[in-house]
């Protein structure tokens, strides 16, 4: 009797772990649409403002998979969900990810990322030019949009500028630093009143490599170095060896630490994001400096990052993902709000023209300066061209060898042969001789 | 089904077919998830196999490319595989050598009937606790406690042992030396458990009887303990020395992936773990793979060798 007994309780447990299975896979009936929705990203800002700016559909879940983007951990896993995406269920399948500019041509030039036109995302009248161009593939196909514009600016402290240029008058400062001699006149000048110019060895790469005339890699994929990029390398060899940088990392404790109100360096570049997104330490209530910013171009037009939001092929919630896009790039009162409460810069010409040219406004975090005006004037620089696939991690890779010989550790000669060889080691596709 | 009928008439059941079904799982399990992988590795190592951005480029067969690949020298005429390969050596004896030894000391003194140190299981307990920490959350704490403003820096310049930092991460001596600590904290606990295990083992009037005839207690140490101690002191030391070779965790999250300075602390899996994780290049990870394979086999063989030769010796 207790044998029968146990031997059916076993099979009635081993038929509810069959049952799991047999469930069929929530199939998508002809006019609705998945009731979960899959977003990858690498950080929590879009996020944040997702959540606070866009109303979800009643019944809908937002799942939110987020990895860090260092190392290229973001895009291995983006890459493993988008390659299984036709055998994924259909509440596991990506809808919508974000992706950067240094690798955003990876996906858009592929089909893992289906036509936006498509799905009702049509009017790009009010966005940037170079933001459509960005999520546009060989084909002429547009494929995501960004809800950001992002040219890069010249953020400096406008205590340390007065007391080494004497003003911290935008207009001014940017006579001061309007190219690369004389930023590198006042950063002598910064020395000697004992400050630091950028506060890390990597401050000025993207002002550079920004600039570049060529790819990374050309038709035949060999690794070129571009003049702007040895052009950097030159000058950040002088500015550590004359003291007016710091050899910690872009994003190290060592450099942000630099934006307490006890910090010695001038300056900082970056768009909106960055002092909204990583300047965290200067908007500290007890050590911060709010108010003691302000922004100018700096020595070369450039733009930084950018989070574009790319549509998913085979996801199952067409509809949502055309809604969110338009939300963020047509949507007046959402982009306002990123202008007025985020201190963003929106990817909405209409909008951000309203609020460089109204008097009221301005940011408190630059003591008063109207960014948006400014940002206005630097995004019709904006040049989005020479992108490679591999972008992202060529940068990080020279960067952190780099830093190696600017610390001394390494000769000019071993720290590009290390490159080298992590370039042949992350990329077999490049040839690096 | 006559088998064990006749073996029944001598009076005797065979329970030997028991033993075979019992040890199934463990064979089969052998087969599935270790020889079946090992030979696909191999398998793999000869093919051209990797990921550009989204696409795929092969397999395609390329024989023994990539062994070629590996052992070709770079324009600076060093070869990147015997390189790592000098650092994980580098890197394990730093760390396993006084490893062993303090783990010897603790283990003897522990067992020691003279000694009798009192609130032992709470030793045994803080000794083996580092060990309970994952090797990630281990090298951040260092990475934190080491970097350029971190509490240590601090300390040095407040105590005024030093004018200025110290860059821990940008010297090899100091990268090599932090690897090599915290796998000498992670694991002499851990050590010193197998050891003490082993010392217990041995028969006690074998130590009563040595000191009555008058030995010193680093005679009984090295004329009764460490022969009588050798079987697990060599499966402590090739265990060792594969976990070695396999170091993977510590530097890399302490280095962040780079290895730094110069690529110094760079282990042969963290190379592996180079061409993997990006580009999925199975087919120079496949080869890294079979080399290291047979470097760790070569080791332990040599390892065990001339640790029992030495054992049969005394």
């Amino acid at each position: 009797m207790k044998k029968t007994l146990s031997l059916i309780l076993a099979l009635l447990m081993v038929l509810s772990v069959l049952a799991g299975c047999s469930k069929s896979p929530a199939e998508t009936p002809a006019g609705e649409e998945g009731k979960v929705f899959n977003i990858y990203a690498w950080n929590e800002e879009f996020k944040g403002f997702f959540e606070k700016y866009y109303e979800v559909p009643e019944g809908i879940t937002v799942n939110w998979i987020i990895n860090p983007s260092d190392h290229g951990v973001y895009q291995d896993k983006l890459d493993a969900a988008l390659m299984g995406q036709s055998g994924a269920s259909a509440d596991d399948k990506v809808d919508l990810f974000l992706a950067e500019a240094d690798y955003i041509l990876k996906y858009v030039d592929n089909g893992a990322t289906q036509d936006i036109t498509k799905i009702g995302v049509t009017d790009f009248s009010n966005t940037y030019e170079y933001t459509v161009q960005a999520a546009t593939d060989s084909k002429g196909v547009v494929k995501g949009v960004s809800f950001q514009c992002c040219p890069s600016a010249m953020i400096y402290r406008r205590s340390i500028a007065k007391d080494v240029l004497g003003t911290d008058d935008p207009a001014a400062v940017q006579e001061a630093v309007s190219d690369w001699a004389k930023f590198e006149a006042v950063a002598g000048q910064a020395k000697d009143k004992g400050y630091y110019m950028t506060a890390s060895f990597a401050s000025t790469y993207r002002v550079f490599s920004n600039n570049a005339t060529a790819p990374w890699v050309d038709a035949e994929n060999n690794l070129q170095f571009d003049a702007q990029v040895n052009a950097w390398m030159d000058q950040t060899e002088d500015f550590v060896s004359n003291g007016y940088t710091l050899t910690s990392g872009i994003w190290d404790d060592e450099t942000t630490a630099q934006m307490f109100m006890d910090g010695k360096t001038m300056c900082f570049f970056g768009p909106a994001w960055y002092y909204n997104f990583s300047m965290g330490n200067a908007q500290d209530k007890d050590n911060g400096c709010f108010g003691d910013w302000a922004i100018c171009q700096g020595p070369q037009a450039h733009f930084w990052g950018g989070t574009w939001l790319l549509a998913a092929s085979g996801s199952d919630n067409p509809t949502m993902v055309a809604d969110i896009m338009n939300t963020f790039i047509n949507d007046e009162e959402v982009c306002s709000n990123l202008v007025k409460n985020e201190m963003q810069f929106s990817n909405n010409q209409a909008v951000n023209a309203k609020f460089a040219e109204d008097p009221e406004f301005s940011s408190a975090f630059l003591g008063g300066q109207n960014d948006t005006a400014m940002f206005v004037e630097l995004a019709k620089n904006i040049k989005f061209e020479n992108v490679t696939i591999y972008d992202q991690l060529l940068n990080e890779g020279l960067q952190a060898y780099m830093q190696e010989y600017y610390k001394g550790a390494v000769t000019k000669e071993e720290a590009m042969q290390n490159f080298l060889n992590y370039v042949n080691e992350t990329y077999p596709a490049i040839i690096t001789n | 089904m006559k088998h064990p009928v006749r073996r029944l008439k001598r009076g005797g059941v065979s329970y030997v077919k028991w033993g075979y079904i019992f040890i199934i799982p463990f064979f089969a399990a052998y087969l599935f998830f270790t020889l079946v992988p090992q030979l696909m590795t191999i398998y793999n190592s000869l093919f051209e196999n990797y990921r550009d951005g989204l696409n795929q480029v092969g397999p395609n067969f390329v024989g023994l490319k990539n062994y070629k690949t590996l052992f070709s020298p770079d324009n600076s005429g060093s070869i990147g595989f015997l390189k790592y390969f000098g650092n994980t050596m580098i890197l394990w004896i730093l760390g396993a050598v006084p490893q062993i030894l303090v783990a010897l000391l603790l283990a003897v003194f522990f067992t020691s009937y003279r000694l009798r140190i009192k609130a032992q299981p709470f030793f045994k307990t803080v000794i083996y606790l580092p060990n309970l920490i994952m090797a990630s959350a281990f090298s951040m704490l260092f990475f934190t406690l080491f970097s350029n403003v971190g509490p240590i820096n601090q300390l040095i310049v407040q105590m005024g042992w030093a004018d200025v930092k110290i860059d821990f991460f940008a010297s090899t001596i100091t990268v090599r030396g932090l690897i090599a600590l915290m796998n000498f904290l992670m694991w002499f606990g851990n050590t010193t458990i197998l050891l003490m295990a082993g010392i217990m083992g041995i028969d006690q009037s074998l130590f009563e009887s040595a000191t009555i005839d008058g030995a010193g207690p680093l005679q009984v140490f090295f004329k009764v303990t460490l022969p009588l101690l050798m079987p697990i002191l060599i499966y402590v030391v090739i265990t060792a020395l594969i976990g070695g070779l396999q170091m993977f965790d510590v530097p890399q999250i302490l280095t962040n992936g780079i290895g730094m300075p110069d690529r110094t602390s760079t282990t042969m899996v963290m190379y592996l773990n180079n061409y993997l994780s990006t580009s999925k290049n199975f087919g120079m990870a496949g080869a890294v793979s079979v080399v290291l394979f047979l470097v760790s086999a070569g080791l332990s063989v040599f390892v065990y060798g001339t640790l029992t030769k030495r054992s049969r010796e005394d």
